[in-house]
């Protein structure tokens, strides 16, 4: 196990596997989320409450569920670099914040358009919707604090520090609507013992979110690489992977 | 459901569709500037070994 681990912290292992892993990755992401778009728009029967505005679901819950996926996925990399001092962990917590940011974005956008028809509102100070617009703010934290040092070891280092204790958003943000009175429902999914959604229509939104992770998976190993080769510019082995590059393209 | 009935969304249509376009515009931007940041980085590598190329000339 500990082998793998160095593996892993090696740049032209990570770079290999990165560039080897990302087509899979989004060809098994284009399928998913393929199959959960098509049931869920055309076959999945209308909410009972709802309507048809229900599908929202099926962008807003998986865009929701990457946010804070992806947040820790940063934080636990953030840690890694920190703690084991392993470069690595910084880069991939780097090229996690602006794809998190982004699935933030949507979920926060998604959610206000299926607030306006259900609540009436675009936009209240609910707890989860403010614990969601601060995790937003973490991750522009995050990325303005790497890029405004100098030296870039430090803004790594500042990010990371920033993005570990950001992590106390993260179950605020799952258990706001527990712990306070709240616009917004309960858990839908995470009761996977008894969940609170009919199966036709849970298929879909399982594929779109198994779909959503499988294209994190791709674009991290595609920001990965560019991470990896702006990080690693000076090394031997980049100048020898850009050249072999060259030389099969030619 | 018809093809009308599908468009409406049940009257929904105007708050779905924007939904399910801006789903697509994260995933499009997010594939986009994953690859432009590499190709970015790969330039940047490639402009360093055509600069330590041409100075190794100058000097022979």
């Amino acid at each position: 196990m500990w082998t793998w681990f160095y593996k892993l912290a090696s740049p032209p292992y990570v770079y290999a596997a990165a560039a080897r892993l990302a087509p899979w990755f989004l060809a098994s992401a284009a399928l998913t989320i393929g199959y959960g778009l098509i049931d869920g728009l055309a076959f999945a029967p209308p909410d009972y409450q709802q309507g048809d505005a229900f599908r929202i679901i099926y962008v807003h819950a998986p865009g929701a569920w990457m946010s804070t996926f992806i947040y820790t996925t940063m934080a636990v990399a953030g840690a890694i670099g920190l703690i084991w001092r392993i470069k690595m962990g910084h880069a991939v917590a780097a090229a996690c914040a602006p794809i998190g940011a982004s699935f933030t974005l949507l979920a926060l956008a998604t959610g206000s358009l299926w607030g306006k028809p259900m609540w009436g509102t675009y936009w209240a100070w609910d707890p989860r919707l403010t614990s969601e617009l601060i995790l937003l703010f973490l991750y522009f934290g995050v990325m303005s604090l790497r890029s405004a040092f100098e030296d870039a070891a430090q803004g790594d280092r500042a990010a990371a520090l920033l993005a570990v204790v950001g992590v106390v958003n993260v179950p605020i943000i799952h258990y706001s609507v527990v712990w306070w009175n709240s616009l917004h429902q309960g858990a839908t999914v995470a009761k996977l013992g008894k969940p609170a959604i009919e199966l036709s229509m849970l298929w879909p939104l399982l594929s779109m979110i198994l779909g959503f992770m499988l294209f994190f998976g791709a674009v991290l190993c595609m920001r990965l690489q560019g991470e990896v080769l702006n990080r690693e510019r000076q090394a031997a082995w980049v100048r020898d992977a850009v050249k072999s590059r060259e030389a099969v393209k030619s | 459901m018809s093809s009308g009935g599908f468009w409406a969304m049940g009257g929904y249509a105007r708050y779905v569709w924007p939904c399910f376009i801006l789903g697509v515009l994260v995933l499009a931007w997010n594939l986009w500037s994953a690859r432009r940041y590499h190709a970015a980085a790969l330039l940047r590598v490639r402009r360093a070994l055509a600069m330590a190329a041409s100075e190794k000339n100058h000097d022979s």
